[in-house]
Formats: C-alpha cells, sequence, structure tokens
C-alpha cells in the first residue's frame, strides 16, 4: 500500500545533511563506480567509499572471504589505492552525483590519519571524513587504535585538527566497553559517531585443521551480528549527544528501521551489497512505504522513539 | 555491467556423473549474450543461507525467440553448491551476470590448444563452440582434457563432435591415457612453434600451476581462467583476491571476479 504524499525522509547529522538516511558501509561498494550499474547513487543519502591510506595497500593474500551461518568473514587488509590515486582516478566519477561522499581513512600512525585528512580536505567533492579506528597501531604493538580511549580520542584529536569538514568516529566493537569509547571520542571532537565495525571471529578447515583464512582470523559481518550491533548503538546513544550512525547486518528496510527507532540518525549498508547490489535502494523504498503507511510525515518523528 | 538481477527458472539439474551436476537455466531475453569465460553469481531465490551467491562459469548459452537458456557444469564441492544440486525442475535462482573478463579471442594464433582439467571444461567448452564458427579453416584445434578418473569425465560428447583432436587423459588410466593433463600435453609441446599457437587453459590450481612450470620454458601465450571464493562478484568487496604482476611489473592483488576471471598465466604469481 502507497500513500499520496511522500514522507520527509532528509535527516541532519549535525553540519553533515543527507536527503535520506541510506549510506553505504565502507569497503562494501567500491568506490561507488562499481555499484553505478545498479543503483542509482543519486538515491543515496552518502556513498562511503573504501577506506583510504597515505600509500597504496597490497591487502593480504587470499584467502580472504569465508562464508559463515547468517554472514561472511574478511580479511582483506584494508587493500586500497592510496588517496592520491583515489583523488585522481575516483573523485571526479563521484562528482557528477548529487550525493554526499564521505571518505573513509586509516593510518597506522597518527602522523598518517593526520596527512590522509589534510589531503582530503583540500579537495572539492568530500563532505565528510569517517575515521576507521579499528587497524592495528603499528608503533603500540599492533594493538588497535580503537580499543584504548585515550589513543581513541587521540586520533579523533589528530584529524579533527587537520580538517574543517564534519568528522565520523567508526568504533570498533572489539572492546570490553564501547560506551567508554564513545565517549573518549566524543570529547575529543567526533561530530559524529557511527558503529559497529566487524566482529573478529574464526573459521576452521576440519579436513586441512587450518584456518579458512590466510590472516588466521577476520572481520564477521552480515545478518548475524545485527543483534550485537542494535545492543552496542542503544548503549551509545544513551551517552553521547553527537548523531550516531548504525551498522551491522543491515538486509532490509526494517532492519533499518530498528536502529532508527533506537535513536540512530542513519544507518550504513555494507554486506548486504555482496548479495544484493539494490539493497541500498530497496532499504530507501521500504522506509518511504514505511512512513506512508504508518501515515508519519517526517522519519525524524520515528527517531529515538525506541520505548524500553 | 549487465546492471541487473535476473531471476532464473530451472529447466534441468541433473547429476551426469558422480557429484557433478548439468543445470539448465530460462532467462529473460534480456540477459546478455555472455562472452566464453564469463560467469555468473547464482543464488536460490529468497533463501539467504547459503549466505553468499555461488560463482559458476557458463558452460554453454542459446538464445530463443522469447528467452535464453544457459548451461551451467558445477561439481559439488560445499554447502552452497550442495543446495544447488538439491533445485527441483521449476525452482528459481537469481542471477547476477554474466559477469567478469572473458578469453581474449582477436588476436588468435593459427594453432589453438585447450587444456581442461576436470570441471575447467565448462569455460573453455564455451570457448570451443565459439571459436569453431570463426576460425578459418587453416587453424587446428587440439584439446587436452584430464579427470581424476572414469567417473568424472564429463562434457566428452559435445567436444568429441565440436574438434577431431581430443585427447583425454585420466590419473588413475580408468579412460584414456594415464597421467596428468600438463604431463599428456608436454609430450606432445614440440609439434607447436610458440609463436603460431594460442593456448587456453581451466583447471584446479596445482594444474595450472605445473602448466606454468612447463610453458615458462617457452614463449607460449596462454591465458587461463581462475576460481577462487567471492562475495560479490562485481569488483567491491576484494575478497577474490590473486597474486598477479601487474601492468608496470610489481606484485599485486586482483580481483579474480572483475580482473579476470581470466589472466595470462605468465602473470600469476605462485607462492
Amino acid at each position: 500500500m502507497k500513500a499520496n504524499t511522500s514522507p520527509k525522509i532528509a535527516v541532519n547529522l549535525g553540519r553533515l545533511k543527507l536527503k535520506n538516511p541510506v549510506m553505504t558501509a565502507s569497503g562494501t561498494f567500491g568506490y561507488g563506480e562499481e555499484y553505478a550499474g545498479f543503483v542509482d547513487l543519486n538515491s543515496l543519502g552518502a556513498i562511503v567509499v573504501k577506506g583510504l591510506s597515505l600509500k597504496p595497500r597490497l591487502g593480504n593474500p587470499p584467502p580472504r572471504i569465508m562464508e559463515t551461518t547468517g554472514g561472511m568473514l574478511n580479511a582483506v587488509g584494508l587493500q586500497n589505492i592510496g588517496v592520491d590515486v583515489f583523488i585522481e582516478e575516483k573523485l571526479p566519477y563521484l562528482r557528477q552525483y548529487d550525493v554526499a561522499i564521505i571518505a573513509n581513512i586509516y593510518g597506522e600512525t597518527y602522523d598518517e590519519y593526520k596527512k590522509v585528512a589534510r589531503i582530503l580536505s583540500a579537495v572539492k567533492g568530500v563532505h565528510a571524513l569517517e575515521v576507521n579506528i579499528s587497524c592495528p597501531n603499528v608503533k603500540n604493538g599492533g594493538l588497535s587504535f580503537g580499543c584504548d580511549p585515550k589513543i581513541a580520542a587521540r586520533v579523533t584529536r589528530a584529524v579533527k585538527d587537520e580538517t574543517g569538514l564534519p568528522v565520523i568516529v567508526k568504533l570498533t566493537p572489539n572492546v570490553t566497553d564501547i560506551t567508554v569509547i564513545a565517549q573518549a571520542v566524543e570529547k575529543a571532537g567526533a561530530d559524529i559517531i557511527s558503529l559497529i565495525n566487524t566482529l573478529t571471529g574464526m573459521s576452521v578447515d576440519l579436513k586441512t585443521k587450518r584456518p579458512h583464512l590466510n590472516n588466521i582470523t577476520g572481520g564477521l559481518s552480515g545478518p548475524a551480528i545485527k543483534p550485537v550491533a542494535l545492543r552496542m548503538v542503544w548503549q551509545v546513544v544513551q551517552r553521547v549527544s553527537v548523531p550516531v550512525i548504525g551498522i551491522g547486518g543491515i538486509m532490509t528496510a526494517q532492519d533499518a528501521l530498528e536502529f532508527l527507532i533506537l535513536g540512530a540518525k542513519a544507518v550504513q549498508i555494507g554486506t548486504a551489497n555482496f548479495i544484493n547490489p539494490h539493497a541500498t535502494m530497496e532499504v530507501v523504498e521500504g522506509i518511504k512505504n514505511y512512513l506512508a503507511v504508518n501515515k508519519i510525515k517526517d522519519i525524524n518523528e520515528i527517531i529515538g522513539t525506541f520505548k524500553p | 555491467m549487465a546492471g541487473n538481477i535476473y531471476i532464473g527458472e530451472i529447466l534441468k539439474n541433473e547429476e551426469i556423473q558422480e557429484d557433478c551436476f548439468l543445470m539448465k537455466v530460462k532467462l529473460p531475453s534480456s540477459f546478455e549474450n555472455p562472452l566464453p569465460g564469463q560467469f555468473v553469481m547464482m543464488r536460490i531465490a529468497g533463501l539467504n543461507d547459503p549466505f553468499l551467491s555461488r560463482p559458476i562459469s557458463i558452460y554453454s548459452f542459446t538464445r530463443g525467440k522469447n528467452y535464453c537458456s544457459m548451461e551451467l557444469l558445477y561439481s559439488v564441492v560445499g554447502k552452497g553448491t550442495q543446495i544447488l544440486a538439491g533445485l527441483i525442475n521449476g525452482s528459481q535462482v537469481e542471477i547476477n551476470g554474466p559477469l567478469g573478463n572473458g578469453f581474449e579471442t582477436k588476436s588468435v594464433k593459427k594453432n589453438i590448444i585447450f587444456i581442461a582439467g576436470g570441471i575447467g571444461i565448462a569455460p573453455l567448452s564455451l570457448l570451443t563452440e565459439s571459436l569453431c564458427r570463426r576460425v578459418s579453416s587453416s587453424s587446428t584445434m587440439n584439446i587436452y582434457l584430464g579427470f581424476q578418473g572414469a567417473s568424472a569425465a564429463v562434457g566428452l560428447d559435445k567436444l568429441k563432435k565440436l574438434c577431431r583432436n581430443v585427447t583425454v587423459c585420466t590419473d588413475d588410466g580408468s579412460l584414456g591415457e594415464k597421467g596428468f593433463v600438463t604431463q599428456i600435453f608436454e609430450k606432445d609441446m614440440k609439434k607447436f612453434a610458440a609463436d603460431d599457437t594460442s593456448i587456453y587453459a581451466c583447471g584446479p590450481k596445482a594444474m595450472l600451476r605445473s602448466l606454468s612450470k612447463i610453458l615458462n620454458k617457452n614463449k607460449f601465450d596462454c591465458q587461463v581462467s581462475l576460481e577462487e571464493r567471492m562475495a560479490c562478484g562485481t569488483g567491491a568487496c576484494m575478497g577474490c583476491a590473486v597474486a598477479v604482476k601487474n601492468k608496470k611489473g610489481a606484485f599485486a592483488y586482483q580481483r579474480v571476479c572483475a580482473d579476470g576471471p581470466v589472466f595470462n598465466l605468465k602473470d600469476i604469481i605462485w607462492k
């Protein structure tokens, strides 16, 4: 059933204004071009591009992925073309579209984060930065930046010092208490918080007794992680006042709406793109339809309406 | 890029040899003509378990008046293919494709050689059909097919109709010559001049690896079709990496789905 007046679906995440709350998750949508044959990129709230580092990265040796029940493990190892090639070869293509472009960035040192942020802030067509703090900190024994509130805060400040763009900090769920990290990055100046990144997991080959992934461990994504993501988003929205983006296992509009009801201002669609390249557009349409059927005029009326 | 997900209807899904199935799928006319070497991502319509689609190369393709039909030859190797094998006629599958880059055949040379191991016969069979229609009568075609044993041999009848020079071998000698297909080919190799020969190969990694050792001593041009676990099939997830020498000669991981699945054998870096 469709209503006659189409509901308002624009959302504001502070200064970052999106025409709808549906974004792509970094690493699952390439640089946009890979999905342009399937999705009208103009119909999305935002495109978050594959994570960019200062220099190109080779990534991990294969096998890099393994299917699991209701999801998949990946250990791609942040293979990417590097920030300079992105600006030269990929950004001009994305600029033709009327959609917010968000550059996901990461580094192995504070200095690398700063440099990537600085370079991307000097070019036209990037609307926000999303900082991946889940990657290993080489100067700190390879421990993830995102596991320690002090270090997570320092990365956030390092990026904030270099950019005037809105800064989204993407949190890892592989911590004891995600709210501590969320509060630390908020205090350090994060404009928006997105969560969750993948959950660390493993898979064993019974025949060979070896891991299915060359890297041994990998990041679990897909619908299997949605309940964990919902729980963490719920915990975080109660503790921070900056806008929150919900990520984790969203396959359908119903899934996305659960995150919005909890208080997320927007969502990111990740692994769903792999098995259904139309997933993002279907979620946008499904949200519109839900609002129309329930006679809700504006999406903002349902954000944060959770009744615990 | 095709840009569409097609709903296919299964017309046939038969076990033609132990754990080897031939599936025929009816597709709408809007499905593009596949190039030999291209593949499709297939999943059971409306089912989220198995979670990922399965990449399967195209074995044959026919365009009818109001629809087209595609044949896929696949081995049951795990949970996904096991479930596909259980599908009955009339079942619906979701198909994304045709995907990837097919074999390059513009500069095909006088001698054409196909080397297939096991289920690797599938993409080469479509290529043989296509080249038979195109190449001049002065060309010669030689096909080398290797299987584990007679009970694993598939697709022979079709190829024997298309080509007079089909050599079959099995690991245990239960059909044709005894030995690996690479060894059987190596014995014949001196019959062909590298400059006049195009080789196309598909098969298990171990076979391609030993083929690369054999061919590296010579200057044969050889294209191979690779297999790897995939999530998206469209170049986004970077899951299906293969180590290669890139255009600049540097080590790189490329995507089997979007940069391949066909690669020049000499570019592949073996561990």
